[in-house]
């Protein structure tokens, strides 16, 4: 009786808990609106001042077909607000004014003679490092590029160390026998089956 | 019905609530009657969030537009279907999808455990409650479904149109089937820790579902390539997006989990790292609803910036820390119980699986959360788009794809220098067969080449174990070879269901691969104008305008295009393109134009066209795409869901001893 009664108490404590629990969250918690799920670059907000030229007087012959500058072009971020680069952006939402007019500048600086790396360093000059579709490989960022391949190693690492201590010098086979309740004919066919599983 | 469902949303959250302080009491103090109670709560939650779900359909198919929901993603002419869809459309509508499948998935993971894992139940129970109730509280103080508006507008703003798409009907219930699917082998995880029954029991509970979130998570995200491939316009159908990311981090995780626990069934070991699999995939999945509903990492799946998000977060950090207390006080009884008998063996190879899975999933994780981290170091914005992770990706993949062979290929314990020549021969040469006819075609593409190569040698690991299960099952049982296959497959579900999903695996790779040798065309025409170009197999192809036209259909004015295409002269249909403007019932247009792709679908090769605009009345701007292979991306899903689904089809315990499937038990466990 002793034990029910603390068990109530202590079942009410934790319903008081869950009670204060849901008034704190109902007074840190006000109610969000609604707003249409934003699936698209077409719904993200447009800002006029989003684009800015970048131009470089012409210095040669172009050194880059077509193919080469729509691949240059997935390396460049579009800066209409969306999370695609120029190329994807500007053949896949059609009402974009930043993704066509960035193009425009490749293809400016593509008809001048630019290389890939100089259109590349370029467009960083004007819009910073969030103009690229990658992390830079200098400074901090070079640890977005490392850090996997160094998880990677220690991981390596980790299951060689693991497979070192789960290895026994000389066992016998300590595999459990598995319990089945069978005829003879049945075992043998059994053990066949094991013996195949085992290839 | 709305007002029912309204209410139920409330007494719902009194049900969880009851059902997570009953279940832990009914556990701790071992009371048979606050269990059941438990147990009931669990049902009962089931039941109100049922109501709710119906509430908010109700809802939303007689466009009740008081509630700011329905406002927000219906319009009055919006087809039936799509109004039925919309329930997941925005914030609070999924959310309640979330909770009511969880809900659903909950009482039947009570009701099929009844009479089983009775020691663990009260505890699974109260976490899977404890979980509902943390979805329920979001919804009722953070996003509630049913938020009236204080005046009723004529209409709705409608449906964004990129959702008013079959995929979109089913890629996110699937999706979140996946997700949710992670709770409940999470719950038996916790249960299992805190009653340190951390033997057999509580892994076969586990397995099943895991397969079921495993299953759904893989449809999941092919519909969701379906659907962004036939949709977005780009051409493509993955682009590493935060949100894709989040799905692929739990997929991932419960996949390295599919494997290893085949190990410590066999052999009793990786113990640890099997409960660590498990409660990782259920926290990426909260990670992965953080990363969507906070709006902290830009995406454009992103739903509406909220401090929902945060919620996830402060729940996210709450399961770490009671998981890892768990973890760390349970260390002892998570020590293997057999060891490892050669260094070339199947065990250990599935450690070096486990190894590239976790490593894929983590340089995901990070390259996904490096902005904020690398804004928060250095002030300074960046993006980590397709460059980074396919560059970091892809030899990870490929050497996953060459494990994917060589695992089934090697015995487990310890593999004789004999049996793994006689294994690997075949499959070698096929690999480099295949490798080495693509060269001589003209293939030069180094990565493209090295991803068929491998193909080839795990297509030959697989057909070499089916050809000599059916060779040996022919011998035994004088079977013809048709009737062996089948009765080699329903007899070892998992062995040969795994296989069948690892030829799905092949098939994507295939389709990946493919992706290097596309080709794209700008083109304007005018009607009956032509345009010529070549596709990647060197076929000639010719595409003939027909023409603009403009209508009026259901919801949307439409402007198409039609092509005539002829390859190598031959007529071989034709290919509609649109543009799309929305409008609600009054004529109002309804978001920006949006854009439908003509796809002419093939085993080679589709043909994708995208309507860019039009100038004037006749004249069509359009982007001509040759994507090569990509109907086998939807194939290779569909083999691996069936594979899939064979695995976790039922099968009697005794013939999962006969595999080898069972767990070893030591004897102190199994006179336990």
């Amino acid at each position: 009786m002793t034990n029910a009664l603390l068990s109530r108490r202590r079942f009410f404590a934790l319903s008081a808990a869950s009670a204060a629990a849901m008034v704190v969250a109902r007074a840190a918690g006000a109610q969000e609106g609604e707003g249409q799920a934003n699936t698209g670059a077409a719904n993200a907000p447009m800002e006029a001042d989003r684009y800015k030229p970048v131009r470089l007087a012409a210095k040669g012959t172009p050194v880059m077909d077509q193919a080469k500058r729509d691949e240059l072009e997935h390396h460049i971020h579009c800066q209409c607000g969306c999370n695609l680069d120029v190329y994807t952006c500007r053949t896949t939402d059609f009402s974009c004014q930043v993704s066509p007019a960035m193009h425009g500048d490749v293809m400016a600086l593509v008809a001048g003679g630019y290389s890939a790396p100089e259109i590349i360093a370029a467009f960083k000059n004007v819009y910073g490092d969030r103009v690229l579709m990658a992390p830079p490989t200098n400074g901090f960022d070079i640890a977005a590029w490392v850090t996997p391949f160094v998880a990677l190693s220690a991981g390596i690492a980790l299951v060689l160390v693991v497979l070192k201590r789960l290895r026994a010098p000389a066992l016998a086979p300590t595999i459990s026998p598995v319990l089945v309740d069978a005829t003879p004919d049945e075992q043998a066919r059994l053990d066949a089956l094991v013996r195949s599983d085992d290839r | 019905m709305i007002l029912i469902g309204e209410l139920s949303l409330w007494v719902a959250l009194l049900m969880a609530t009851w059902g997570t302080a009953v279940g832990f009491a009914g556990g701790y103090y071992k009371r048979p009657e606050l269990i059941a109670s438990a147990e009931r709560a669990s049902y009962a939650t089931f039941g109100f969030l049922l109501l709710a779900a119906l509430g908010l359909w109700s809802a939303l198919l007689h466009s009740d537009f008081s509630f700011r929901y329905v406002a927000s993603y219906t319009s009055a002419n919006l087809p039936s279907i799509y109004k039925v869809t919309a329930f997941w459309a925005g914030q609070s509508g999924s959310l309640l999808l979330w909770a009511f499948i969880l809900s659903a998935y909950s009482a039947l993971a009570v009701w099929t455990n009844r009479s089983r894992n009775r020691e663990l139940m009260p505890y699974v129970t109260a976490t899977l409650s404890a979980i509902t109730l943390f979805f329920v509280m979001t919804l009722c103080f953070g996003s509630n479904p049913y938020e009236r508006l204080d005046w009723i507008p004529p209409d709705g703003t409608g449906l964004n149109p990129q959702l008013q798409n079959p995929g979109m009907a089913i890629h996110p219930p699937n999706l979140y089937l996946g997700y949710i699917g992670t709770a409940i082998p999470f719950a038996f995880a916790i249960a299992a820790l805190i009653t340190r029954r951390l033997d057999a029991g509580w892994l076969a509970a586990v397995r099943r579902w895991t397969l079921v979130s495993w299953f759904f998570n893989t449809t999941g995200i092919i519909l969701g390539m379906w659907w962004a491939y036939v949709e977005l316009g780009w051409g493509g159908y993955w682009a590493w997006d935060p949100v894709e990311n989040a799905s692929f981090l739990p997929w991932l995780v419960n996949t390295a989990f599919l494997h290893s626990i085949m190990v410590q069934e066999k052999r009793g070991m990786l113990r640890k790292w099997n409960v660590t699999l498990v409660v990782s995939a259920f926290l990426l999945a909260i990670l992965g609803t953080f990363i969507t509903r906070s709006g902290i990492i830009s995406s454009v799946h992103s739903f509406a910036q909220s401090s929902v998000g945060y919620w996830f977060l402060g729940f996210l950090v709450i399961s770490i820390a009671v998981t890892a207390y768990l973890v760390a006080t349970r260390l002892n009884d998570l020590e293997a119980k057999a060891e490892l008998e050669s260094l070339v063996s199947r065990e250990a190879s599935f450690l070096f699986n486990n190894l590239l899975l976790v490593g894929i999933a983590f340089a995901v994780l990070w390259g996904t959360l490096f902005p904020i981290l690398s804004e928060a170091v250095t002030n300074n914005k960046i993006t980590v788009g397709p460059p980074f992770f396919n560059k970091v990706n892809v030899p990870l993949g490929l050497a996953l794809l060459a494990l994917t062979g060589i695992g089934p290929l090697i015995a487990w314990r310890r593999a004789s220098a004999e049996n793994l020549k006689r294994q690997f021969t075949g499959p070698l040469l096929a690999g480099i067969t295949s490798g080495a006819a693509l060269f001589a075609l003209g293939m030069r593409d180094f990565g493209a080449l090295v991803a068929y190569t491998l193909c080839g040698f795990v297509a030959g690991t697989i057909i070499q174990e089916f050809w000599k299960g059916v060779g040996a099952r022919r011998r035994m049982y004088g079977e013809n070879a048709v009737m062996a296959l089948v009765r080699l497959v329903a007899r070892n579900r998992r062995r040969y269901g795994g296989y069948i999903v690892h030829v799905g695996i092949v098939i994507l790779f295939a389709a990946f691969a493919g992706l290097a040798f596309k080709e794209e065309f700008d083109v304007t025409l005018k009607g009956s104008e032509t345009y010529e170009a070549t596709d990647p197999y060197g076929n000639q192809w010719r595409f003939v305008s027909q023409g603009v036209s403009r209508y009026d259909e259901l919801n949307r004015q439409t402007t198409a295009v039609l092509l005539d295409a002829f390859r190598n002269g031959k007529r071989v249909g034709v290919i509609k393109t649109e543009k799309r403007q929305y409008m609600d019932s009054r004529g109002v247009p309804t978001f920006q134009p949006a854009t439908e792709v003509g796809i002419m679908e093939g085993i080679r090769e589709d043909v994708y066209v995208v309507l860019a605009g039009v100038i004037g009345e006749d004249t069509a701007e359009m982007r001509i795409t040759f994507n090569p292979l990509v109907w086998w991306v939807w194939y290779g899903g569909l083999i691996m869901a069936i594979g899939g689904l064979i695995v976790m089809w039922p099968q009697a315990e005794r013939r999962r001893a006969q595999a080898g499937y069972s767990t070893v038990l030591q004897p102190a466990e199994q006179s336990a």
